[in-house]
């Protein structure tokens, strides 16, 4: 007789359950409820929390792969090499969250196929739209392999696998192109907003800037999963590639933290760099996070060799980058829009929800494909199975 | 253009009797409540700022910024003038409400299945040569209807023949200009207008958008080219290493 084991239950499991449960009622309230009952979102305050944390940081989080699967196969950094998977996985998770949560954010979302069909070509968001499906049709072509690769029929595995190894670079190309076109037009997503988004964030080169501190977030995020992945997940990486990554983001922080002064200066910015007021305020809680302490961190040995440090910074990194996202859509708009928004927590629930699902499926990923090489099994258990099955 | 349809509002000849609201909500088939703030049953208000009665609504623009942002093109600025919404198309993502430099554009937020909601001057009305409701009701003519052109000289004549009027036409230039005007004999920051840019707000993002094919062009001339010099030096490595290999 067989006996179903009931999973352990440990502190992992039951966050992860609250989180899917108050991610159930979240997606209940939404869609049998309405926006107004799962939501705080009003006419002055129409994008939120899904807008700006699950798309804006969404697609920023996800950089990384572009940024690796350009530096390994478009410029040659071997070096990198062992990391790409895990940064097209990352890459691409992060995309099909931010395709989930469009779902919640869209007010009709069955009809998300329309701009397939009904085309504005002057519309920011149109080309966005395009570049959501097409890269991520890339990310998962891209990514292709190490599912197709445990297929058992040898024939049509040798057949894929060709066909894409010869196809690869132009995806990469396709990939890099855009991945670079989707962020910067996120950017451009507010530049219709002048005379209502607050001077600190508004500017002509938003795309730009959007841009340029896409890479080193997205950066950041790779370094935080493959330390994960090393500390939990049983996987075999030299640490150092972490800190090869981690030399770049140094330098990239510090060119966006630059453009960004340039250019609030140039646009006669300066005297709202020293207000009394919230806005100026979670300015610097951003330039702090994302700029200041990153790059001071980031350029001293010990941060960088050592991968606790060097994570915690990652998550300084990552949380500097989410402040620059959420200041845009939310903090900046909100004297002109006249309301104070603050999310209802339903909105956190089903974020949270989509993104413990993603975090979930990298983990099963990592643990079922070959995304990083592993170390021999250790736990008991699992000898036993091995033994079993010789 | 000259049949471009437009609305003059004169603000020195409103006396806030909401007769434009009511008739508003009729041709709608609203209900009938007076309402503070422009709402999705509210296409239409008069707000009362100190002793002067402020009437809002879409202000149809001639370049807005609203049909530029919508995705799928639901919003579009009509040759007769009106900006109409083709509720069949929208996805409902809110971006014109985020683009609108008026903040016009309401939303449905209680229904589930909700559309975007402003004035669309009657289009239907007009287009049978009736004139908007709010303007056929208006007992006072403090609003009118008419041709652009003759719309903006009236409006003109106003401001010039009487000393009391502010010397601007709000709607002349702001958004690049629009197809409702306001005079008033108060300043308009103090009525609650905003500050709009004075530019076509497509502007502020055809610039970047048009970036687009040249970045594919020079970034994917670059990207290739970047590939090729690996691809290149990958070569002379192996070679010279053979070459080793061989001596």
């Amino acid at each position: 007789m067989t006996t179903t084991r009931f999973p352990r239950i440990t502190l992992w499991r039951i966050i992860v359950a609250v989180i899917f449960a108050a991610g159930l009622y979240a997606t209940y309230a939404r869609f049998a409820l309405g926006f107004k009952l799962a939501t705080n979102l009003t006419d002055p305050q129409p994008w939120g929390l899904w807008v700006g944390l699950g798309t804006l940081c969404g697609v920023g989080l996800s950089a990384g792969g572009f940024a690796i699967a350009a530096a390994v196969y478009l410029l040659g950094f071997e070096r990198y090499r062992p990391v790409l998977r895990t940064a097209v996985l990352v890459s691409f998770l992060g995309y099909m969250s931010v395709i989930v949560g469009m779902m919640y954010e869209l007010g009709l979302p069955w009809r998300i196929w329309h701009p397939i069909v009904m085309w504005n070509r002057h519309s920011v968001l149109f080309e966005v739209s395009w570049c959501v499906m097409l890269y991520t049709t890339v990310l998962a072509l891209e990514f292709s392999p190490s599912l197709i690769e445990k297929i058992p029929w040898a024939g049509f595995r040798e057949f894929y696998l060709h066909w894409h190894h010869k196809l690869l670079i132009a995806l990469v190309l396709a990939g890099t192109l855009l991945s670079s076109m989707h962020q910067s037009f996120l950017g451009a997503l507010y530049l219709i907003t002048k005379g209502k988004l607050d001077p600190l964030w508004y500017s002509p080169y938003l795309t730009t800037e959007f841009y340029l501190s896409a890479i080193p977030a997205g950066l950041a995020v790779t370094i935080m999963a493959l330390y994960l992945c090393v500390r939990s997940l049983n996987v075999r990486l030299d640490l150092s590639v972490l800190s090869d990554v981690s030399r770049v983001i140094a330098p990239l922080l510090a060119l966006w933290g630059l453009f960004r002064a340039v250019d609030l200066i140039t646009h006669d910015a300066t005297p709202y760099l020293f207000m009394w007021r919230e806005e100026t305020l979670s300015f610097w809680v951003e330039i702090g996070l994302f700029v200041l302490v990153p790059v001071v961190l980031l350029s001293r040995d010990k941060v960088r060799n050592n991968p606790q440090y060097l994570y915690w910074t990652c998550a300084l990194v990552v949380m500097g980058f989410m402040a620059n996202r959420l200041n845009v859509s939310i903090t900046g708009l909100q004297a002109s829009s006249g309301v104070y928004y603050v999310p209802k927590w339903t909105e956190f629930a089903a974020t949270l929800a989509v993104l413990t699902a993603a975090v979930m499926a990298f983990r099963y990923a990592v643990i079922y494909l070959d995304i990083l090489p592993k170390n021999p099994p250790r736990q008991r258990w699992m000898v036993a199975n091995t033994a079993a099955e010789a | 253009m000259e049949t471009t349809r437009a609305i003059l509002v004169d603000i020195t000849k409103c006396i806030g009797c909401r007769s434009c609201e009511q008739a508003c909500k009729e041709v709608h088939g609203f209900p009938m409540e007076t309402e503070a703030k422009l709402s999705v049953t509210a296409l239409t208000v008069i707000e009362e700022r100190g002793d002067k009665f402020v009437r809002r609504m879409c202000m149809h623009c001639q370049d807005p910024a609203c049909a530029s942002a919508c995705l799928v093109g639901a919003l579009k600025k009509t040759a007769a003038g009106p900006v109409t919404y083709d509720a069949s198309k929208c996805i409902g993502c809110r971006y014109c409400l985020v683009a609108c430099p008026f903040n016009v554009p309401r939303y449905e937020w209680s229904k589930l299945v909700p559309y975007v909601k402003k004035c669309d001057m009657c289009a239907q009305r007009q287009a049978q040569g009736q004139p908007p409701a709010c303007v056929e009701a208006c007992p006072t003519g403090a609003s009118i209807v008419g041709n652009r052109d003759e719309i903006l000289e009236e409006a003109q004549r106003r401001i010039v023949t009487d000393s009391k009027y502010v010397k601007h036409i709000y709607g002349s230039e702001e958004a690049g200009g629009t197809s409702v005007f306001f005079i008033s004999d108060v300043p308009f920051e103090k009525l609650g207008f905003v500050a709009a840019p004075k530019q076509p707000m497509p502007v502020l993002t055809a610039n970047a958008l048009g970036d687009g094919p040249t970045v594919i062009l020079l970034g994917g001339a670059l990207l290739s080219g970047l590939y090729w010099i690996t691809q290149r030096r990958a070569e002379v490595a192996l070679a010279e290493a053979q070459d080793k290999e061989r001596s």
